[in-house]
């Protein structure tokens, strides 16, 4: 009885968050004076597959999700490297100065980016990365909240593991990406998920330093395709979908990932 | 063996290999956030257009203080961390506790609850734009054939409880009408983090320590606040940190779900948006750069009073 | 061990980049010029998309084939906010193109930064300049409004091209509603949409918050809107615009759209409401949804308190051009006064419903056809004698956005028109003085 209403709850919550998304794939889908037409029915008259060809035509889009790509890849490998060593340090190195160090590394992720960013822009200018990927990938390479929740993940590691390592002359170096590395692989996936998410849902900064069409990625494509698309909704639902669609499929890919390494052996505390 | 002969000894620092581990992170977080802040508290000290101007000491900030603009954005920065992060907290951890009871539905639904957080602010703030249209959204329509008439949502600038008191308190008491629906934007958007990090947290905990605390007698309430929160905690409390921490950064949302620079309602400009906009549209870059410090002291002293006083209640084990 | 101390070195670290930033110019421009974004062409950064991009480039290309030195490139960069940000950081950064469109409002701003280049000794160069005579047959308004008195009243922009505030009408809601054409006066206008609302029951006007449709209107009751470095809108004509609004609310006449959106004009186009008040260049897009249905698209002069002398706002961009080195600020110059010429002016007027900045464009046989095509496509053209431009001083960017958040509080009923106006002129007077006194 519990177990049916709870099932019910869930259900009722999975639509009111799921109905945006499918309001948007059927919008993208209707005609064009339908989709300009109000209603709250989902399913198209009409399906008009041709609206996905038309939105490709209509801006690039194959090359901004190119460009979205590389640079969120790098950025998301780059991240999760330097989390990763950064972490393990804070979490199971002693040397004077750590508490103080990670107080100002806490203090880093305070600080607004909106608050950084002329200076940033300067910076990366003057570097002479002005609308490469260089500007788009190098700054976001290291991240506070990804140490701090790499730190966590290591000093949530049981002390045997460490000692036992330790036992056995086992180094940090090799401690860290042949032992700790599997053993966190949660936080890890979690950490290298978010980092792609973030460099590709990004918007103002890829804004700012790129200004060629070649360079653009895909959320600045599709913000300027909100003007370019007009009253045309269906179209701009359409490049919605697409431009969602990558974080989708990966998240379905990396979720198997995530859940077999938490579920796996080795976390329970 | 070793283990004995240590007790008595000092550990010996991990110092060469720390600084080989640290020195990625750190030289890029030296570069790119620690470096432009102070560059940022500097250029806060001057004024002019593009801080191009006169050494001004301490004139912006006191300009901030007169400046009843400056003082609204704090305001409905307020309310939008006091709106989104309790709220989410509370939702994302009962529907976590909901899908550990789901069985082998879990990961359906986890997926969908986990979708909107995947999706770019940009695409899915379009959709809800769409939705919340007053005239044609779907939303809209729904509202006006239940109740006859359909307020106008983000274009709303007077306040929620004006509205739902039916004019008894003043209009811009509390945040808007147009407020709640970015409040709620993000709500929807940001929960289902929250769900899956709670999910992990509650799936970490050993179920021996529930069976045991059921077998005892405690009710599934008394047990959940006896075993299950108090194992929760170091996650209640990341999630409350960063959660709040996030909500005064808040941007992305506000910039596209009002899609308005510098023209739209002042009810919905919160301190990032006001930074932007005397950065960008006005230009007054030390203003704006002053504006930012005082954000960024707000938000670390808010941090810093929460681990003072949260941080001690978390259970470590 | 003593010898490694990595908080040390971190605390040291922090010191060099303090150290670092109090030894860098506070803010300001690079001191000694600004170097090209792209050294081999002078690049336009520009906003516009599609057809008209394409065009551009097209006559870029031309442009480029008669001509011998920096060959030009039209580079899209966002939208016009867009490019202000990046002209602005990049002026920072002291890299710059060769040229941007920019508002009077963003150029004022370069200019004060010394990015902008005086147009001046340009113009009055002897072979690739502009001649007196041939400068007169470019509008005075239009001419004027890039002169910029808090900069010693010298050209630091350039007209490029321009669009102006017009009436579009459903025409087949107009008709059914009993009337001969579109309303001539404000009064006529209130009484159509009082016609149209009972044909309809529901609003005949949609209406997008900008202040430049405001100041339009300020224009058309006979008002001003700002000076000597104030606003003037507690004037009785601003008042009387606001009451309007005021009165279009409280009747249902009108609402306001989604911030940023063209729902007016889909409204519009669908024939749920009669009237949008928006600027010509959005003729193109209008007639291109409408497709063979045309005809239900009418083209208006804005209704006047007094047609006998009429008035409309003009607005659209200028060009700037920056001290990027001389060859591309040559070629910049060459490119500009090429496009002006009214023969360009008029192909690129035809191609995309912008409006010439030269009396003589309108000779051009290119718009001659494009109005024996289809006639309510000249009336723009025919009210460019009549447009004004807005002020162009300093901090104007933030009168406008204050104006528009007036605009927004009388349109969704929260203040009444009085109130919004005496709570937006001393905001507005105060932005100009902040603005003024931060030069």
């Amino acid at each position: 009885m519990r177990r049916a209403a709870l099932h019910i709850g869930l259900t009722a919550a999975a639509l009111v968050t799921a109905w945006p998304f499918l309001w948007m794939v059927s919008t993208a889908f209707k005609g064009p004076l339908e989709a300009a037409s109000p209603s709250l029915g989902l399913w198209p008259g009409a399906w008009h597959w041709g609206n996905v060809a038309e939105t490709f035509r209509a801006a690039p889009f194959g090359r901004y999700l190119f460009n979205s790509f590389v640079v969120s890849g790098a950025v998301c490998l780059l991240v999760t490297f330097t989390s990763l060593c950064a972490g393990y340090a804070f979490a199971r190195l002693r040397f004077p100065g750590r508490n103080w160090l990670f107080a100002a590394t806490l203090c880093c992720m305070m600080v607004p980016f909106e608050a950084v960013f002329i200076p940033n822009f300067v910076l990366v200018s003057k570097f002479g990365w002005y609308d490469t990927h260089a500007a788009l990938i190098v700054p976001w390479c290291a991240n506070a909240f990804s140490l701090f929740l790499m730190r966590q993940a290591f000093l949530s590691l049981p002390g045997e593991y460490y000692d036992a390592a330790r036992v056995d002359g086992c180094g940090h170096f090799r401690f860290l990406f042949l032992v700790g590395l599997p053993l966190v692989r949660p936080s890890v996936v979690t950490v290298a998920l978010f980092a792609f998410l973030g460099s590709y849902n990004a918007l103002l900064w890829p804004l700012l330093v790129t200004a060629d069409d070649s360079m653009r990625v895909a959320q600045v494509g599709l913000t300027f395709f909100v003007t370019d698309a007009g009253i045309r909704v269906n179209l701009l639902m359409c490049a919605s979908a697409i431009v969602i669609l990558p974080t989708v499929v990966l998240y379905f890919v990396a979720q198997r990932q995530f859940v077999e390494s938490a579920l796996g052996a080795g976390i329970k505390a | 063996m070793t283990a004995p002969g240590r007790r008595g000894r000092r550990m010996p620092s991990d110092g060469p290999v720390a600084v080989v581990l640290l020195a990625p992170a750190l030289i890029l977080l030296s570069v790119f956030v620690v470096y432009p802040m102070f560059s940022s508290v500097h250029m806060s000290l001057y004024g002019g257009r593009r801080a191009a101007g006169a050494f001004v000491g301490l004139g912006n900030y006191a300009g901030l203080a007169r400046d009843p603009e400056f003082w609204r954005a704090l305001a409905v920065t307020g309310y939008y961390v006091a709106g989104t992060v309790p709220l989410m907290l509370g939702l994302s951890l009962l529907i976590a506790l909901a899908l550990r009871r789901a069985g082998r539905a879990r990961g359906f639904f986890r997926t969908v609850f986990f979708l909107p957080y995947v999706t770019s602010v940009v695409a899915a703030a379009m959709v809800w734009r769409a939705l919340f249209n007053p005239q044609s959204g779907p939303v809209s329509l729904l509202v006006r054939s239940l109740a006859g008439a359909s307020p106008n949502w983000l274009l709303e600038p007077r306040g929620v409880l004006h509205l739902v008191t039916g004019g008894w308190a003043p209009p811009d008491a509390g945040p808007s009408l147009a407020l709640c629906c970015v409040m709620l934007f993000d709500i929807w958007h940001g929960c289902g983090f929250m769900v899956v990090v709670f999910l992990a947290g509650l799936c970490a905990i050993p179920p021996e320590l529930e069976d045991a605390a059921r077998l005892d007698g405690a009710g599934p309430v008394r047990g959940f606040f006896a075993v299950t929160l108090p194992m929760l905690s170091p996650t209640v409390f990341f999630l409350f940190t960063v959660g709040c921490v996030r909500a005064f950064q808040a941007f992305n949302s506000f910039y596209a779900l009002t899609q308005s620079d510098g023209n739209g309602g002042l009810d919905t400009r919160n301190m990032v948006l006001f930074i932007y906009t005397q950065f960008y549209s006005y230009g007054y870059w030390g203003r704006a750069a002053a504006a930012a410090t005082l954000l960024t002291l707000v938000i670390m002293g808010f941090t810093l009073l929460q681990w003072r006083y949260l941080g001690r209640k978390v259970f470590y084990q | 061990m003593t010898g490694w101390h990595p908080g040390v070195a971190a605390g040291g670290l922090l010191a060099v980049c303090a150290a670092l930033c109090a030894c860098s110019p506070g803010g300001g421009g690079a001191g000694d010029g600004f170097r090209p974004v792209d050294p081999e062409r002078a690049v336009l950064w520009d906003r516009q998309i599609n057809e008209s991009a394409a065009l551009f480039r097209e006559l870029a290309a031309e442009f480029n084939a008669g001509r011998a030195g920096v060959p030009v490139e039209v580079q899209h960069a966002g939208s016009y906010a867009d490019i202000f940000r990046k002209v602005s950081a990049s002026i920072q950064a002291g890299v710059l193109p060769a040229m941007a469109v920019s508002y009077e409002s963003m150029t004022t701003d370069y200019a004060a930064a010394g990015a902008a280049v005086p147009l001046d000794p340009l113009l009055n160069a002897p072979e690739t300049g502009i001649s007196p005579e041939e400068l007169a047959d470019y509008y005075p308004a239009m001419l004027e409004s890039n002169r910029y008195a808090e900069h010693g009243g010298g050209y630091y922009s350039f007209p490029l091209c321009k669009s102006l505030l017009v009436l579009f009408y459903n025409t087949d809601l107009v008709a059914r509603a009993g009337f001969a054409g579109p309303p001539a006066t404000w009064d006529a206008f209130l009484e159509q949409c009082r016609a149209v609302r009972r044909l309809t029951g529901k609003p005949a006007h949609a209406v997008n918050v900008d202040c430049s449709t405001v100041d339009g209107l300020i224009f058309s009751m006979g008002g001003e809107v700002c000076r000597n470095g104030e606003t003037l809108y507690d004037s009785p004509e601003a008042l009387a615009v606001f009451e309007l609004y005021e009165t279009l609310v409280r009747e249902e006449l009108a609402y306001v759209i989604t911030a940023g959106s063209f729902d007016d004009n889909a409204a519009l186009v669908k024939g749920e409401v009669a009237f949008t008040l928006r600027q010509s260049s959005a003729r193109n897009d209008l007639v291109t949804i409408l497709g063979d249905r045309r005809n239900l698209l009418g083209i208006a002069p804005i209704p006047q308190k007094d047609p006998a002398r009429p008035a409309t706002v003009v607005y659209g961009p200028n060009v700037t051009l920056f001290p990027v080195g001389e060859g591309q600020t040559a070629a910049a110059w060459a490119f500009v006064k090429w496009f002006t010429r009214p023969d360009i002016s008029a192909r690129w007027s035809a191609g995309t419903g912008y409006l010439p900045v030269r009396r003589s464009a309108l000779e051009e046989p290119t718009l001659k056809r494009l109005w024996e095509e289809w006639p309510p496509g000249k009336v723009p053209y025919d009210c460019l004698a009549f447009a004004k431009s807005e002020p162009n001083v300093a901090g104007w960017q933030e009168v406008r956005d204050i104006v528009g958040r007036a605009l927004l509080d009388v349109l969704t009923g929260t203040k009444t028109a009085a109130d919004a106006i005496k709570q937006m002129k001393p905001q507005a007077d105060a932005a100009l003085r902040r603005a003024a006194g931060n030069r």
